[in-house]
């Protein structure tokens, strides 16, 4: 059975935490041109849309999952939502965790939306949410 | 930080170019490494007309038209982006360009709502996007 909207609520196990770095920061600023003093030396914090990089990590739990029998190179990511509590920081171990909060079957489109929580010692520091578009596999008639 | 933020206020404009090699620096620092991104033949083969930028590139790189006003980045609490079109990156070293403007559309307290366009060419590149910023 492929994903239905019976899928809302899902929840998967945290990822392995993922420690954020001085030179993964400056790598990232580097990769979108952007040279704000923020991103650099000992208080370095990252980009905020860096968060995505940890989130889409987490998006793997989605796509292992063979229940839902969902497959990346079919997906088109739709839409974005960041909500920021605290930027990530070097030094931080971030642990991201999975849900399912929406789905919509049109055709042979799903429409997934899913929600990262990105915490740092337990605390909420970024809401990642995406809406993924994927494309069913048709059976030639 | 801007010393005065009031509704109609335009930001800026920010202007930047994305070549194929910065298409592969972002693979690269993001980890995503969709075939998309770096081949011509897989990008065609799902009905694009060549290597185009990531989605989330086009969002960070757009970001910079708060983050360089408010000065902080710390200071962004929202961001909403729908991606309504794909940056095509020609293989040239020209590379191509994207323009990104904002607008304050709303100041409640310390909090500023700003609506962002970008546009490539004659596309809109991102639909309905919006940043919510501590301006104090």
């Amino acid at each position: 059975m492929p994903i239905s909207p019976e899928h809302a609520g899902r929840t998967y196990p945290p990822a392995p935490a993922y420690r954020v770095s001085t030179a993964k920061i400056a790598e990232f600023a580097a990769a979108l041109g952007d040279t704000n003093p923020a991103y650099a030396g000992d208080d370095a914090i990252a980009p905020p849309t860096f968060a995505a990089v940890i989130a889409a990590h987490a998006w793997g739990a989605l796509f292992d999952d063979a229940e839902l029998g969902l497959a990346l190179h079919r997906t088109m990511h739709t839409d974005q939502t960041f909500e920021f509590t605290d930027p990530l920081r070097d030094g931080d171990d971030v642990v991201a965790t999975l849900r399912i909060e929406r789905v919509r079957n049109r055709g042979a489109l799903d429409m997934v939306t899913v929600v990262v929580d990105l915490t740092v010692d337990g605390r909420s520091a970024v809401t990642a949410r995406s809406t993924l578009m994927h494309t069913r596999e048709v059976a030639n008639a | 930080m801007p010393e005065q933020v009031t509704v109609g206020q335009e930001l800026p404009e920010v202007r930047v170019t994305i070549t194929r090699a910065g298409v592969v620096r972002y693979s690269g620092a993001s980890t995503d490494f969709n075939e998309i991104h770096f081949s011509d033949r897989h990008a065609r083969a799902i009905g694009l007309p060549g290597v185009v930028a990531h989605g989330m590139w086009t969002m960070g790189a757009g970001l910079r038209v708060v983050t360089d006003w408010i000065g902080n980045p710390g200071g962004v609490l929202h961001y909403f982006v729908r991606f309504t079109r794909p940056v095509v990156v020609p293989d040239t070293d020209e590379g191509v360009e994207v323009v990104y403007n904002a607008t304050v559309t709303a100041v409640a307290g310390d909090v500023a709502t700003l609506a962002i366009t970008a546009r490539c060419g004659q596309d809109a590149v991102l639909g309905a996007a919006k940043a919510q910023v501590r301006i104090a």
